[in-house]
């Protein structure tokens, strides 16, 4: 089997968006802390 | 089925594994079989993932759950965006580092061959025989509903999945999925578009919200503290977190996922959409069934949703009076719950909260009958199963939403939802077969067999081992009719192997002082335990749910691994420290 040679796909680059990956993280984690607390008030309404 | 229907659902299939073949057909090596060439973009890794996770199943299921039981299904996913940030950060470095083409294959560079090898034969295990039911489980439930034949049902899925897995391996597999996930939201989007349509006209999507949850179906977060509730905030965050980094960072269907992405930045991205959007898409699988419930407070549902168990029921003398008896006190019942449903809307309108309290009271005692009178049908059907000595299974929450998708949508949706059906089914299926063999190939064929052959060898070896896995895995399905509960006892196979894998995985991901001896040794006495744990559990001499056999798997080989490492100093195999602990 042939591969490619590990730097060509091992590349830590920062994402996309937000310049980095801590503050990616955080957004999705924040992001999930959110809709969980949307939901949590959607149970309350409507029980 | 209407032609149109026909049509419909036959055009959507083809058209999707059409795309996928045509997309692969310059696959011409084995990291294009395998890994794509690493190539795919974080948005086809993410629908892929979310593709392989939803099975068919997923999606009969589901609904049926949030019609019997609410909401609070919704909870068990809540760990899962936790368990992508985890990985992400910790374990997708160190694989991409080493450019692994399996999970397993890691193992070896962090232990040796032996550890890589018991691990990865655990996931073959595990991952064949759940292929089968992967098929089966939706294929037994089409067919009843459809009438068709079963085992037509189950060659129709397989071998339409053999096919184009074989053909293009992961590529084939992963483009598929991109178009089958677009298909599946879109079918899933317009049911429940025309489930708010479908309401009476005198109730707005709002009444029906509202009633719904006054019926208690919207209860999603439950933050009470209680072992003995499987769906609460703690269990899913505790246990589903757990559960999802076992399943996302060991199962090489899913590790495969992840591991075809053109650069580690794409991988991760992939993982994060699955964080971001895989919870709404369950909310909004499960809210479709809320409004399937809705739906048939206005509209009379059968006793019992599973068709088959009916008409037996109806064709047999001395069950098929007792049925009449129980549909009318059924009918009854529904009709004096349209009355108090509707004064439960006017009383939510006028915001009268005595008036809200006593139709509340008056629909509770109204569906505490409804109940009874569907556990008088379940008897009826065991007391039948008793005395013909016939296995019929009285569940019939999967037959929910399939149901009202055959007898309300109309023509031309229903074979949209039936190939949004097919779809989900056929996307798991090849993500289990490609990964069954591309494992197969990398962890033992080439491993230990064939190290010096030609690329094209291996090649044509893994599509062989395709073919393979995917003629046991349609082996086994044409004889799953033998398990009374697939879905459980998909689980159970899971956790008889899950708990093993993950301890090894954990070992060696964050325990570095620990060597392949001592891992193996613990790996081996752990996976005897889970077994033995489970027989002793079948035998009666405990009860213990089987989902804590991933937990106790875990922990054995764990501490095992701490322990053998103390009489086995200095570390038996530490050859890869640097690629792996310090990533």
């Amino acid at each position: 089997m042939e591969a490619k040679k590990p730097e060509e796909t091992f590349i830590d680059a920062p994402p996309p968006i937000m310049g980095s990956w801590k503050r990616l993280y955080l957004f999705v984690l924040i992001l999930h802390t959110l809709l969980i607390f949307v939901f949590y008030l959607f149970t309350k309404a409507y029980s | 089925m209407h032609t149109t229907d026909w049509i419909v659902m036959l055009v959507t299939l083809l058209g999707i594994v059409a795309y996928g073949v045509w997309k692969t057909r310059n696959v011409n090596s084995t990291e294009s079989y395998i890994l794509g060439d690493r190539e795919l973009k974080w948005y086809t890794i993410g629908l892929s993932i979310m593709a392989t996770q939803a099975s068919a199943i997923t999606f009969l299921s589901t609904p049926g759950q949030a019609f019997d039981d609410g909401m609070r299904f919704a909870q068990f996913y809540f760990g899962l965006p936790i368990a992508m940030v985890i990985l992400a950060v910790f374990v997708l470095p160190i694989f991409y580092r080493l450019k692994v083409y399996t999970a397993y294959e890691y193992l070896e560079q962090r232990f040796d061959l032996k550890v890589r090898r018991f691990t990865a034969l655990l996931f073959l295990m595990g991952r064949g025989l759940a292929a089968g039911i992967t098929i089966y489980a939706p294929a037994i439930i089409l067919s009843i509903i459809l009438d068709w034949n079963l085992d037509l049902t189950i060659l129709l899925i397989g071998i339409v999945v053999i096919c184009y897995t074989m053909f293009g391996g992961t590529t084939a597999v992963s483009q598929t999925q991109k178009t089958q996930m677009i298909v599946i939201l879109s079918g899933i989007f317009i049911a429940f578009l025309y489930l708010i349509y479908s309401l009476p006209q005198d109730v707005s999507f709002g009444n029906a919200v509202g009633v719904a949850g006054k019926m208690g179906k919207l209860n999603i977060v439950d933050f009470e503290f209680d072992l003995s509730n499987k769906y609460n905030m703690w269990s899913a965050l505790l246990g589903g977190t757990f559960l999802f980094l076992s399943y996302f960072g060991t199962d090489q269907s899913q590790v495969q996922r992840y591991l075809s992405g053109k650069t580690l930045t794409e991988s991760r991205l992939g993982l994060m959409f699955n964080g971001i959007f895989k919870v709404p898409m369950q909310f909004m699988i499960l809210f479709v069934g809320i409004m399937v419930f809705m739906f048939y407070q206005f509209e009379k549902p059968p006793v019992h949703f599973n068709p088959s168990n009916l008409k037996v029921l109806s064709e047999t003398p001395g069950y098929d009076d007792q049925l009449d008896t129980y549909q009318g006190e059924f009918d009854k019942v529904f009709d004096e719950k349209q009355i108090e449903i509707r004064n439960l809307i006017s009383a939510i309108d006028a915001d009268d909260q005595s008036s809200i309290t006593n139709a509340q009271g008056k629909l509770k005692r109204l569906n505490s009958q409804d109940s009874l009178i569907r556990s008088g049908v379940d008897g009826l059907i065991k007391n039948y199963s008793k005395e013909y000595d016939k296995k019929l299974d009285t569940e019939d929450n999967d037959y929910v939403f399939i149901s009202y998708v055959t007898k309300y949508l109309p023509k031309g949706l229903v074979g949209l939802l039936l190939a949004v059906i097919f779809a989900a089914a056929m996307s798991s299926v090849a993500s289990e077969l490609s990964a069954l063999a591309s494992c197969t190939t990398v962890d033992f064929y080439k491993r230990g067999y064939g190290e010096e052959k030609s690329d094209r060898h291996y090649l044509n070896a893994t599509k062989m081992f395709t073919l393979m896995w995917g003629c046991l895995a349609l082996l086994f399905a044409s004889t799953a009719s033998m398990y009374d509960n697939l879905i459980e006892f998909v689980n159970i196979i899971g956790s008889l192997f899950y708990g093993t894998i993950l301890g090894v995985f954990v070992v060696a991901f964050f325990m570095k002082k620990i060597g392949s001896n001592a891992v193996f040794a613990a790996a081996i006495i752990g996976e005897v335990a889970v077994v033995s744990i489970f027989t002793l559990g079948k035998l009666g001499y405990f009860n213990l749910p089987y989902l804590y056999l991933n937990l106790i798997g875990c922990l054995i080989v764990v501490l095992l691994s701490l322990l053998f490492q103390q009489f086995n100093n200095p570390p038996a195999h530490d050859k890869n420290k640097d690629g792996i602990l310090d990533a």
